[in-house]
């Protein structure tokens, strides 16, 4: 495996071109397995850099490198088929689509990846008894959720989902956006403790952006995006 | 495969809004094949309506009008012909057979023709095919009636049963000719044509149930029984209109001309092909005019699945970036939103095939007894197929617009559709 999951160089990206880069970016790593906290107030760029990290967009200038691939030389096709095979993804809110069941939203990965749709089969009969053991790890019971459309849990309970969601097929590399910001305290400190545990268990890099101070205790390492980003 | 199974889901979450776009392009595809079937019904019913006649002659009126009252029992006669004209045309060297008509009575809201024997030889449908009876013979006496399958069928007649003729058209209830009755002596198997929704009696027999009446109405105190009527020598004054068959086509537009000339009193010798072509042209209009009218709802249909599609895709923003976070290419999402409009009109046209069928059979028995027409419950047709494929393809196609709508704002909103 390498070294560094995440390894930024010279990256500058601006929305529009020819106005102000959104970031500007000299160096950044990230090494395997870690887990990081990248906090700056709300509008700084955090979530623009994961999607950077996800190859959703492409930087003006500089190199993106995710897990020894440079997302940067990749066209559109090959970088969404990267980021479906290796990066699991869970948002602040609204993370899930409303018409698929709570299995079907959690497998919904597989759908658009062979490797995790491989991986996930791995340890699991089908990817319905993968997904309910994912969700049985982040203290769901499928079989008491089923039956209510998901728009009806409440939002602890959808963020977990999103968690299983990114979680399934093991991908190594996990991005969060601020996925607890909608969570009370006992809320908070359940997901991030069982987002830990799996991320943990599946040897797994985790970028987590965040504007909440409180969270740094949890994380190997805290990074002010503010130190990193020239731009304002 | 994915991509399908999620549009299917996606639908069925909307299943108010999409059920409402798929019953509207029902509704359009009932109308549109519908349309095309009643053209292609009304045609084959027409053309199959008479054949192998060479002339029909009538009172001088339009070719179109006499092939309505003489052949398809519509409408009526202008004025009847004198029995002396039918006697010296159908006497003429070039004339093979006759077959006088005599329209004016009804029973129970079915058409009574008065005719001879000849009609039951001679007469000729569809495919040059003769008519046959089903049970029962033709005329047996003055008081025999040959009825059409649907009469027969409908008012559950059987060989033998008795029948009274009501004077002129009106349903029921006007004044019979109940001293009078006949009886069945035969029933034709179907023909679908309008044969089929006639009650055949025999020109004297017409002549026997107006022998006591005047102008419409019974003469006062001037009763003659059946059976008085039955010795009598009865000849017609007048009849209809009558059809000729020629012994040489070659000879058909000499005596068209020549009926057409007829000094004695003013007739018209109309050509059934020529004549059937002109009543088929005259509702030409009309028919574009439906054509045009089912397209056009067709395309209202389809502009309201594309303007649910659009106006559900800022709803559907964080959809559409969730699914582009797990993988999905703008490509999927593009093909999502075209799918999408595909099932929805392949569901349409579905649905408005099945409505099609409901419809012909229910609207069947009521169009065969209102309009004389049978309606066709086979399977589509080539063209019905052509259509479908046509109205499916529209839809795909409009899809496309809704569909480019998301793959665009999927690029822009990337990962974060801000909201």
């Amino acid at each position: 495996m390498t070294e560094f999951a995440i390894k930024l160089d010279d990256v500058c990206f601006s929305w529009k071109s020819g106005t102000a880069p959104v970031l500007d970016i000299p160096h950044l790593a990230v090494p395997a397995g870690e887990r990081l906290l990248i906090q700056g107030p709300s509008g700084s760029g955090k979530t623009t850099l994961l999607s950077l990290l996800g190859g959703i967009i492409t930087p003006q200038t500089g190199t993106v490198d995710v897990l020894g691939t440079t997302l940067t030389q990749l066209n559109a096709a090959q970088r969404d088929s990267f980021r479906a095979d290796h990066i699991g993804v869970v948002f602040q809110m609204f993370n899930l689509v409303p018409y698929l069941s709570l299995a079907d939203n959690v497998t919904l990965p597989c759908q658009f990846s062979a490797v995790r749709r491989a991986t996930a089969l791995a340890n699991a009969a089908d990817l319905t008894a993968a997904a309910t053991h994912l969700l049985s790890q982040l203290e769901l019971d499928i079989c008491e959720l089923a039956g209510r459309p998901i728009t009806e849990l409440s939002v602890g309970q959808q963020q977990r989902v999103a968690a299983a969601r990114a979680l399934i097929g093991a991908p190594p590399l996990i991005i969060a956006d601020e996925p607890t910001s909608a969570l009370d305290a006992d809320a908070r400190q359940l997901f991030l403790e069982l987002l830990f545990r799996e991320v943990e268990g599946a040897g797994a890099t985790l970028i987590f952006v965040s504007h909440d101070l409180d969270l740094r205790s949890c994380f190997d390492r805290t990074l002010p995006l503010a130190d990193i980003n020239r731009a304002t | 495969m994915a991509i399908l199974s999620l549009a299917f889901k996606s639908l069925l979450n909307r299943r108010v809004t999409v059920g409402l776009t798929i019953f509207a392009i029902g509704v359009s595809v009932m109308l549109v094949l519908g349309v095309e079937r009643l053209r292609h019904d009304a045609k084959t019913s027409f053309t199959n309506t008479i054949s192998g006649t060479d002339l029909i002659i009538g009172a001088r009126s339009g070719s179109i009008q006499l092939l309505l009252y003489s052949v398809f029992r519509i409408g009526n006669a202008t004025n009847n012909i004198s029995w002396r004209s039918y006697q010296d045309i159908a006497s003429r060297k070039e004339v093979a057979w006759t077959i006088p008509m005599s329209l004016g009575d009804s029973h129970r809201g079915y058409r009574v023709l008065g005719t001879t024997a000849d009609y039951f030889k001679h007469y000729r449908y569809g495919d040059g095919n003769p008519l046959a009876f089903a049970e029962g013979k033709p005329f047996i006496d003055m008081f025999s009636a040959v009825l059409g399958s649907d009469v027969a069928h409908a008012l559950g007649y059987k060989q033998g049963d008795p029948i009274v003729v009501a004077h002129g058209l009106g349903a029921e209830g006007f004044s019979k000719h109940d001293d009078k009755p006949f009886a069945v002596s035969g029933i034709l198997e179907k023909t679908g044509t309008p044969v089929d929704r006639t009650v055949h009696i025999s020109l004297a027999g017409i002549e026997a149930i107006h022998i006591d009446w005047k102008s419409g109405a019974r003469v006062p105190g001037m009763g003659i029984d059946a059976d008085a009527v039955r010795q009598m020598k009865l000849q017609p004054k007048s009849i209809t209109a009558f059809l000729v068959g020629l012994k040489s086509r070659l000879a058909t537009f000499r005596l068209q001309r020549a009926i057409n000339d007829y000094r004695r009193e003013p007739l018209l010798a109309a050509l059934p092909g020529v004549a059937l072509q002109e009543l088929w042209d005259l509702m030409g209009t009309a028919e574009i005019a439906l054509s045009a009218i089912s397209l056009f709802v067709v395309a209202a249909g389809l502009l309201g699945m594309m303007t649910m599609l659009l106006s559900g895709l800022n709803e559907r923003r964080r959809e559409i970036s969730i699914l582009r976070t797990v993988g999905a290419r703008p490509g999927h999402i593009f093909s999502l939103l075209v799918l999408e409009a595909g099932l929805i009109t392949a569901a349409g046209a579905l649905l408005g095939l099945t409505m099609l069928y409901l419809g012909l059979l229910a609207a069947q028995p009521l169009v065969v007894a209102e309009y004389g027409l049978t309606l066709s419950l086979g399977l589509p047709s080539a063209r019905d197929l052509s259509i479908l494929s046509l109205i499916a393809s529209a839809g795909v196609i409009s899809g496309t617009i809704p569909a480019a709508r998301a793959y665009r704002q999927s690029l822009s909103d990337g990962m974060v559709a801000r909201l």
